[in-house]
């Protein structure tokens, strides 16, 4: 007895010993996620630490456990069944181990990620309506400390204990039901000692806002006013009253360069979303623009506006991609942008001067540029009474909030593109208060206003039974799927010239993910999981998880391992090799 | 700081301090009947439909997304007052709620129902007797359309398409049957590299595989990477039969067609 407890003790003891070594030399650093360590997350490749992985948002790895030679041999490792009829958006954290993700509606699982199995729960209950315009989703967490950060969507950011799950504080951030309604669905950004969160609901007459509130506290630390407020610049770009409701909303994540103490954000489309008849032919800032801000204090250093006076729901809520460069001999701090509008921008991100812009889908709308990126507007490309469908990109544009990757390997960026054709629609106006007759009369046929919901929020549906369409050909909404596509596209982002082009059946909603394995990982909207060629878009790998991919891959480390995660449908899928 | 289970009377909390807190709309009363039934309400509600609806129902309310409203047959109560508070309320996990008034939802359940019976109130010249001979016989119509549990499957189930159509689109469909294929009927053309080529309607694809029925009505899956090519270029399978049928047989059919109501 007395030996075999000594044996027993012995071996516990090397499993110990072997685990702590594997702990501290494999699976990366646990808690806590200090600042120090979120500015350096490249060099914690077995974590994932912020939602793009790091700061410039190039969503790479530099684990290449997994690359081109093996990769054929990935299979499932693990799934989590999210058990809800919700789609997954979420982008899991990964400390030590660890997977942190979000399940729709707001709730916080905490997952052995070796297993998939569940350490603890935190859930959230929001109240029965809330105003969310595309799904019950939520995108992801932020990390600091030993603490994680949620939006909600009723207007909430929320602090719950990474260890235990225990919440900690929560803020209210606006009235969820005002102006027919706010939400939150984006991931936090954690910048210094502040929470950076944004909102959405540009779908409503809201009033777009960015906030940053105190990480220990949850205490308001700034408030950005996306649309100029009295006495601000630019506070003229907007007709008449519409300022007040004019949406531009910032319902993605942003990025942050360190070396500048610079935050960028994206902001969307300006309310009505197919309709200026109210807000004028101004500018309507700061929609459909990037925002360069002092995490600081919330002040404005610049912005860019993608697209002037918008009227496609083109929001400008990508991810931007902080990269450094040669331009034209010079050494350069720049920013790459592929927009909803089906242009990929290049700018200056020291200042927001613009470089050049190329399309990366077919596009109608555009003539070209002026010296400060002003496009030139091709008459016939706005929304009518009647639908017009020749305009493109489509109502979701060539790309919208899928993350973009970045290889300094390959010294591409990966886009999952949508190339596709739809139609856009000009209708009446409704505004909150509007009493029937006043609806009525804004309403009738041709009457050319547009409404407070409108069309083209609710996603494609992809080729998956019974989400086809049916309808006359050329003249309804929807168009035969070969008249649409979608496509991984490689762009050299210091020319705007596209590398190489990766085909798939389905304009997406997933984002794409690379790694030092000279591998971009993503999912289409029929499920198929698939491993290209970073070099050649070459596919090398894939698996049919057959159903919606709305969310973009991570991959990491547990107990030495390298592992790819990625949602489809309401399962996060986990691959490994043995 | 709030436990898990406190968290939830925490959200309870900061929900019921918030000012003008929304609940969903209470429903009206089953039995309730529609007060927006006119010519004129189902005017005005077109272009709240095209706004709110058409993204998901389709234009003409044919489906897509959601569901087929032409079909006149709801999942969620097919009276005025479930149709009035399916649209006011939405369906939690699949319609969102839209942002209309009242009376515009009432406007919309007169639309959607006309939406479901557009051959309602129709009446055809021909003979339908006559036309269901030419159905079952000369038309081989059977052959892909089912009536009731009878018939083919490569086509459109007609049980009840008298009652969802008008005579117009009836017509249409017989002489141009390539004006308006749903989609889950176009025709492809799956090219092998072996040579063989495979025509039938698509029943689902993705970038690894497509699945048809062929028009021997047998259900057929090919992988892509034993593809050569899949055409699309002649996307109905049914003849036109204006160059088959004389007008009095066309229009015999119609009306035989126009009489299928399905389960009244």
């Amino acid at each position: 007895m007395r030996n075999g407890r000594c044996r027993t003790f012995v071996c516990a003891a090397l499993v110990v010993a072997v685990m702590v070594v594997a702990t501290a030399t494999l699976q990366g650093q646990a808690m806590p996620v200090t600042n120090e360590r979120l500015l350096h997350a490249d060099k914690e490749p077995g974590n994932w630490l912020m939602y793009s992985n790091t700061y410039n948002s190039w969503r790479f790895s530099r684990l290449d456990q997994i690359n081109t030679q093996n990769v054929k041999n990935l299979h499932v490792k693990w799934l989590f069944q999210g058990r809800h009829n919700e789609k997954f958006e979420t982008t899991p954290l990964v400390v030590n181990g660890i997977m942190y993700l979000t399940r729709p509606e707001n709730d916080i699982y905490a997952l052995d990620a070796e297993t998939g199995r569940v350490l603890w729960v935190y859930s959230y209950r929001n109240p029965e309506r809330t105003y969310n315009c595309c799904g019950n989703v939520n995108r992801g967490l932020a990390l600091l400390g030993n603490t994680l950060y949620m939006n909600t969507l009723d207007m909430h950011v929320i602090a719950v204990d990474a260890k235990s799950g225990r919440e900690l504080w929560k803020t209210g951030i606006y009235d969820y039901t005002a102006n027919d309604g706010y939400a939150a669905t984006g991931a936090p950004l954690v910048v210094k000692d502040k929470v950076i969160v944004g909102m959405a609901g540009g779908e409503h007459p809201i009033s777009g806002f960015l906030d940053a509130y105190d990480a220990k506290t949850g205490k308001l630390a700034w408030r950005f006013h996306t649309i100029p407020q009295p006495g601000e610049a630019n506070f003229g770009t907007w007709a008449g009253d519409s300022w007040k409701g004019g949406g531009v909303s910032t319902w993605n994540t942003g990025s942050y360069d360190p070396e500048t103490n610079t935050l960028y954000w994206g902001t969307s489309n300006p309310w009505p979303d197919y309709n200026r008849d109210e807000r004028g032919t101004g500018d309507n800032l700061y929609s459909c623009s990037v925002l360069a801000l002092d995490p600081d204090t919330g002040k404005l250093k610049w912005y860019f506006q993608f697209t002037p006076n918008d009227t496609h729901d083109w929001d400008s809520t990508q991810i931007p991609v902080l990269i450094d460069g040669e331009l034209r001999g010079q050494q350069r701090k720049l920013m790459a942008w592929a927009n909803r509008n089906g242009f990929f921008y290049l700018l200056d991100r020291t200042n927001g001067q613009f470089q050049f812009a190329k399309p990366f889908v077919r596009q109608t709308w555009n003539k070209g540029f002026d010296d400060k990126g002003r496009p030139e507007v091709v008459p016939g490309n706005d929304p009518t009474p009647e639908g017009n469908d020749k305009i493109q990109p489509g109502v979701d544009g060539g790309t919208n909030w899928m993350a973009h990757s970045y290889s300094p390997i390959t010294k591409l960026m990966y886009v999952f593109a949508r190339d596709e054709r739809r139609v856009f629609t000009k209708n009446a106006i409704r505004h909150v208060n509007d009493d029937e007759t006043a609806a009525d009369a804004a309403g009738g046929r041709g009457a050319g206003r547009a409404p407070a919901a409108n069309n083209g929020i609710f996603g494609t549906g992809g080729n998956l039974p019974g989400m086809g369409a049916a309808g006359r050909r050329g003249r309804g909404p929807r168009f035969a799927p070969e008249e649409s596509w979608g496509k991984v596209i490689a762009i050299d982002p210091l020319t705007g010239t596209v590398k190489w082009e990766h085909r798939v059946l389905t304009p997406p909603w997933g984002g794409v993910t690379s790694t030092a394995g000279n591998l971009v990982f993503g999912g289409t909207l029929e499920g198929v999981i698939f491993a290209l060629d970073a070099r050649t878009g070459q596919r090398l790998w894939y698996f049919a998880g057959n159903d919606r991919v709305y969310a973009s891959p991570i991959t990491y480390l547990a107990n030495g391992k390298q592992y790819m995660s990625l949602a489809v449908g309401d399962v996060i899928a986990t691959f490994g090799l043995d | 700081m709030c436990t898990l289970i406190r968290a939830v009377s925490c959200s309870a909390l900061a929900l019921a301090a918030l000012a003008g807190a929304q609940v969903p709309r209470p429903a009206v009363a089953a039995g309730t009947t529609n007060p927006f039934n006119s010519p004129a309400d189902i005017e005005q509600a077109a272009p709240l439909f095209s706004t709110n609806c058409a993204y998901c129902h389709g234009s003409r309310g044919e489906g897509g997304r959601g569901a087929d409203l032409t079909v006149g047959i709801y999942n969620h109560g097919g009276t005025d007052a479930d149709l009035f508070n399916t649209i006011r309320n939405g369906i939690p996990g699949a319609m969102p709620v839209v942002a209309i008034t009242d009376d515009q939802a009432w406007k919309l359940v007169a639309f959607v129902r006309k939406l479901g019976s557009a051959g309602m109130g129709e009446k055809a010249t021909g003979d339908a007797a006559e036309g269901r001979a030419i159905f079952e016989g000369k038309g081989k119509c059977r052959t892909c359309h089912s009536i009731g549990l009878e018939g083919g499957t490569v086509g459109p189930d007609l049980t009840d398409v008298g009652r969802r159509r008008d005579l117009k689109y009836l017509t249409e469909s017989l002489v141009s049957p390539e004006a308006d294929v749903p989609l889950r009927y176009r025709a492809v053309q799956v090219v092998l590299k072996n040579g063989r080529t495979i025509t039938g309607i698509r029943l689902n694809e993705d970038d690894l595989s497509i699945q048809l029925r062929d028009t021997s009505d047998s259900l057929r899956s090919f992988k892509k990477e034993n593809i050569r090519e899949i055409r699309h270029d002649k996307p109905a399978l049914m003849p036109a039969y204006g160059s088959i049928l004389s007008k009095k047989e066309l229009a015999d059919v119609v009306a035989y067609l126009n009489s299928l109501r399905g389960e009244q």
